[in-house]
């Protein structure tokens, strides 16, 4: 059985009125990147600034290694990299002067240990220029800084909220490659983001958030699998199909309509063998169609 | 965090007092002329005719204005209060609370650091700054005065020392009220219309009997000058209220911050 890193049991944050995550529970695993997954303002940042403490949980914990995860345990902060969704640093600062700022947090800690040789190899591999100032620096770079500054400590647990916005498409591979090989090393990534092809390139476990809460948790492989389907049916008796089936129907166009169908192929096959089909197309979904399946229907249960 | 946050105060550290230097510079070089030829006779003649509570707000009836160091008795020290002052409880209001103003405090609140320890190594660099910019303003008025006249040393060293006792306290009071809120911009006014506020307080608590009770609600009354003054000494009560203040408050402060949200 693989060991538990972070735990998050029944995490509920309300701002004011305003729900924010609700009885939220997950776990991450040794050695895996786990994709946490949602539109903008479903609660990924909420749940992330809730594990780094930076703000008040109303109820539930985050347990790191089984213990909780207070807002001073510097043994355990010292073991976490964090990478903010928006990277703010000293402008003062040039991008050598942060980094050894931050190296001089990490003098005594034994699983900092070859931090200054990280540096330097991941200044090397995201190509910065450590003799500028950060004030100068673009998104983009500003975020290769936060990466650097996530990664240089060799922590065991990396949070990551948007990693790789600003980023240019070569510095989004290289970025790939380097949580890659975190994974190999043992290192936990959790990774947050609403580009959804991401987490097919990166992640082994993803989690769906919707307004708050956790819709969907399980293997990148098992949530984009074959229990999802889209169909397009054309027949000249495409209605009593579509109320036979009992489907929701996304579009229509005079007698072919294309639905998300949820039943085994040959289960479909034979309902479908009733009626004169013409034409059928079945597609797999992706897990971008899955997540906005999961969502459109998670909307309209809302609604309902 | 220590060194780096002397740096980075350094430079509004060296601006605050570099003006206050210059400004008891000119003064003193500009205030033979101005007392010459018994004009400073004149200006204490002009003052006996103002209310007696007035003069003694401002310690006129203690000092005349004939003199450079009868000048800074009264009126120097007054300046000297209120921009002490406003430097400290500035500072207090920023300097915590400008790491969420900026943003930084994302990345801050991740390093293998407490949030106490952040706090007191932020009050230890300020207490720095601000025993500093006392003891540089101090030793600049003795040797000033040193040179073109002979003021009671003793005297004036414990005067010098008097700003320390209400800065710590605005510092430490500024520190606390920016505990409740996320934005600089929102300190500002306050902190400079609270050190305004104590300030004329004080001055009026000094005007009658019937207002007197009022020198309770200003900090400035810690420092005591007529005290100094009057006696050549230091009132331990004024010293031990100030470090009970300041250490109240920083325990407040640090209670405040611990449960903060930091967004």
């Amino acid at each position: 059985m693989s060991e538990t890193i972070l735990e998050i049991k029944n995490l509920t944050k309300y701002y004011g009125k305003v729900k924010g995550v609700e009885n939220l529970s997950l776990s991450l695993n040794r050695g895996e990147i786990f994709g946490f997954i949602g539109p903008n303002g479903a609660g990924k940042s909420t749940t992330i600034r809730s594990i780094m403490n930076l703000i008040n949980k109303d109820a539930g914990s985050v347990l790191f290694h089984g213990k909780e995860l207070t807002r001073d345990d510097v043994e355990a902060k010292s073991r976490i990299g964090y990478l903010p969704s928006e990277v703010f640093l000293y402008d003062d600062l040039t991008v050598k002067g942060i980094f050894d700022h931050h190296e001089s947090f990490y003098r005594n800690v034994p699983s900092a240990a070859g931090i200054h040789e990280k540096r330097q190899e991941l200044v090397s591999r995201l190509k910065l220029d450590e003799t500028r100032p950060i004030e100068d620096l673009s998104l983009g770079n500003l975020k290769k800084v936060g990466i650097v500054l996530a990664l240089m400590h060799n922590p065991e647990l990396i949070i990551m909220d948007e990693p790789t916005s600003g980023l240019d498409p070569i510095m989004q591979n290289v970025f790939y490659e380097l949580l890659r090989e975190e994974k190999e090393k043992g290192n936990t990534v959790f990774y947050s983001t609403h580009i959804l092809s991401e987490v097919s390139k990166v992640c082994d476990r993803v989690g769906i958030i919707r307004n708050g809460e956790l819709i969907r948790a399980g293997q990148v492989d098992e949530i984009s699998d074959k229990q999802l389907t889209f169909v397009t049916v054309s027949s000249d008796e495409v209605d009593a199909l579509v109320e036979e089936l009992g489907v929701k129907v996304l579009s229509r166009e005079e007698d072919t309509v294309r639905f998300a169908n949820h039943f085994p192929d040959d289960e479909l096959i034979k309902k479908l063998s009733n009626y004169r089909i013409r034409k059928i197309l079945i597609e797999e979904a992706t897990l971008e169609e899955m997540f906005m399946h999961y969502y459109e229907e998670g909307q309209a249960d809302g609604k309902a | 965090m220590v060194k780096r946050e002397l740096k980075v105060n350094l430079r509004g550290f060296l601006i605050w007092t570099g003006t206050m230097l210059v400004t008891l510079l000119l003064i003193y070089l500009v205030y033979p002329s101005i007392v010459s030829d018994g004009k400073g006779n004149k200006v204490n003649e002009m003052l006996e005719a103002f209310p007696p509570d007035l003069l003694k707000a401002f310690n006129m009836d203690l000092a005349g204005l004939d003199t450079a160091y009868g000048w800074l008795k009264s009126e120097g020290f007054t300046f000297l209060y209120l921009i002490i002052g406003i430097y400290s409880c500035l500072l207090g209001s920023n300097i915590v609370l400008k790491e969420e103003s900026e943003k930084t405090i994302e990345y801050l609140a991740a390093l293998p650091i407490t949030r106490r320890k952040v706090v007191l190594d932020k009050v230890l660099v300020s207490v720095i700054y601000i025993v500093s910019m006392v003891a540089i303003l101090g030793i600049f008025n003795v040797a000033a005065l040193n040179i073109s006249e002979q003021p009671d040393n003793k005297q004036l060293l414990l005067l010098s020392l008097t700003p320390l006792f209400p800065g710590i306290v605005l510092f430490a009071l500024g520190l606390f009220i920016s505990t409740f809120t996320h934005k600089t911009k929102k300190m500002l006014g306050i902190s400079i219309g609270l050190v305004f506020a104590m300030y004329i307080l004080g001055v009026i608590s000094e005007m009658g009997e019937q207002v007197k009770a009022l020198r309770y609600l200003s900090v400035f009354t810690l420092a005591d000058s007529r005290g100094v003054i009057t006696n050549t000494e230091l009132k331990p009560a004024c010293v031990i209220v100030s470090l009970i203040l300041f250490a109240g408050l920083i325990i407040l402060s640090l209670v405040r911050y611990q449960k903060k949200e930091l967004v």
